[in-house]
């Protein structure tokens, strides 16, 4: 032990190569050691859920900042690298990702772009809205300013998500979560993108509140009657295969010499109490020589040309008097020039064509002229106008059913209510002859609908 | 500490080797070592920057230069103790001989 005293005096000349081999070492050594530890430290940190993680290392020591987003995560964090093999000293930089008060994220859609703003909560939540902008959008352009931020209300991941879904349905607009209310403003991108927002929106966790004000392009349905081609095209929405099919078969009985064009399409989104108003609407459009209906929301916009001037009144008058509540309308009616007069022949010829091809129909046993034939007589006043000087019977005969009293009084009766109409429209009353003939004349047998419907008939008959 | 000597395992060895040559050669050199005085002062030396690297007071590289050096030194005392040792064993047995 005494010797080893004695010869350790005598080791220190090995100290100067070691001192050389140790200036060696530090100097090759501390780059790529301080490589190796910020590898295996940003390794450490792979689960803990970070922002702006940023590791330097300085020879052995780790400064480490980063934005946590609760305390746990934080201390989690710094205890991770510090676990790290080979790492003297963490300096803690870390903090927690502010709080936002109120909440806010936002998307906003204009022409070109899709922007989604605002705060989001997590990282992940953040990629996963974007991923999902990016998915329902396709190729449109999707701009993220979003910034990370505590305060999120819960269950907000699935709130925005969903309202990620309803930016496509949009044309232009703003979505807007500000804690737990929610707001959306714009335009529908399709006829009943409206309705499709909002029957999404019932899908929110409950504890959101909503504000909707997503306006929809207008609701359009149109009719034009042409009286050269002989049609009446339809075009436009309807909300539904039923009422597609009561206004083709509402337009088949008014318009009785036209060919119906139907150009419908079905759409959701239509005004409250469309198939109200647009039924009247037609039966208008029926009374005209030619004209167009067109119905926009809640506005119905009649124009054309009435047969006569009492007509074009009565038109004006009645138009709007069976719509809805809120409904609008707008007549924009005048009066078709006077045909030519005729002589009595041709005056009983265009009496026959015209009830060759639609019949004044009535409320059944009663006289009360359908309004479905309002089209009808106002073609026969027309055509009696073009004819003054000649007398005219107006023949009303029924079907076999019921007594035969009560027929010939109800054809007495129709008669009479057609003569009147004839009357009210300006006609000299003493022109006609209205008289029933009961079910004395049948043209068929009255064993089948559709015989007595043949049967129940008026004639116009020159004398 | 084992992740220096995992990683600095060769420079270790080099002051390992170097030590055992020192020692070795201390043996049976002529000549003045260090004064005790000197020794003393450079034991309290040795112990100030042991303090120093256990504190961790040093910060960043030259904490890691000052760890390296005193592990290079260690392993560089424990070289010599041994090759002093094995130096004196061998001597030793060959002088009854002579």
């Amino acid at each position: 032990m005494h010797g080893l005293f004695r010869w350790s005096s005598k080791w220190w000349p090995g100290v100067i190569p070691l001192a050389v081999f140790w200036a060696i070492a530090a100097w090759t050594s501390t780059l790529p050691m301080e490589s190796d530890l910020a590898a295996r430290s940003g390794a450490a940190l792979k689960d803990t859920v970070l922002d702006k993680s940023q590791i330097a290392v300085a020879g052995r020591d780790v400064t480490f900042a980063a934005d946590a987003f609760s305390d746990a995560d934080r201390h989690s964090a710094v205890a991770s690298v510090e676990a790290v093999s080979g790492v003297r000293l963490v300096n803690d930089e870390t903090r927690l990702v502010p709080e936002a008060k109120p909440f806010v994220w936002s998307a906003e859609r204009d022409v070109v772009r899709v922007t989604l703003g605002g705060n989001s909560p997590l990282p992940s939540s953040k990629a996963k809205l974007l991923e999902a902008a990016h998915a329902d959008l396709g190729g449109v352009e999707v701009v993220d300013h979003m910034s990370l931020a505590r305060g999120a209300p819960p269950r907000f991941d699935s709130a925005a998500r969903l309202l990620v879904d309803q930016i496509p349905k949009l044309k232009d607009g703003k979505i807007t979560i500000s804690d737990n209310k929610i707001s959306l403003a714009g335009m529908a991108r399709d006829l009943g993108g409206r309705e499709a927002i909002a029957a999404a929106l019932k899908n929110l966790p409950e504890e959101f509140s909503v504000a909707n004000e997503i306006k929809a392009p207008p609701y359009i349905f149109q009719a034009y009657k042409d009286p050269v081609a002989v049609t009446l095209t339809l075009s436009g929405y309807v909300p539904d295969d039923k009422v597609h099919a009561v206004l083709t078969a509402a337009a088949g009985r008014k318009f009785f010499s036209e060919k119906v064009v139907d150009n419908l399409k079905t759409s959701i989104g239509a005004p409250a109490g469309f198939t109200a108003a647009v039924v009247p609407a037609l039966g208008a459009l029926s009374r005209l020589s030619t004209g167009t209906l067109v119905v926009s929301d809640r506005e119905v916009k009649l124009s054309g040309d009435a047969f006569y001037d009492a007509a074009a009144v009565a038109i004006r008058a009645g138009l709007g008097k069976d719509f809805p509540k809120d409904w609008q309308f707008k007549a924009d009616i005048s009066v078709k020039p006077a045909a030519a007069p005729v002589d009595a022949t041709v005056c009983q010829q265009l009496f026959s064509d015209l009830l060759a091809k639609g019949k004044i129909r009535f409320v059944s046993a009663r006289a009360t002229i359908d309004p479905d034939s309002l089209g009808l007589l106002d073609r026969l006043t027309e055509t009696a106008l073009r004819c003054p000087t000649v007398k005219i019977e107006i023949a009303a005969h029924t079907d076999a059913d019921g007594g035969d009293a009560f027929n010939q009084t109800l054809s007495e009766k129709r008669a009479q209510a057609v003569t009147d109409y004839l009357v009210k429209a300006g006609l000299p009353a003493d022109r006609f002859m209205p008289i029933g003939y009961g079910s004395t004349q049948p043209v068929t047998e009255n064993n089948t609908d559709e015989g007595k419907a043949q049967n129940r008939r008026v004639d116009f008959v020159v004398r | 500490m084992a992740y220096l000597a995992t990683f600095h395992w060769g420079w270790l060895l080099v002051s390992l080797l170097l030590g055992l040559a020192m020692g070795w050669i201390a043996v049976v050199q002529r000549g003045e070592g260090v004064s005790k005085s000197t020794a003393r002062w450079l034991a309290l030396l040795v112990a100030a920057l042991l303090a120093a690297a256990f504190a961790r007071v040093v910060p960043g590289r030259p904490g890691y230069w000052l760890d390296l050096g005193l592990m290079m030194f260690a392993v560089y005392l424990v070289g010599c103790t041994v090759g002093s040792w094995l130096r004196d064993w061998v001597v030793s047995r060959h002088t009854p001989a002579a």
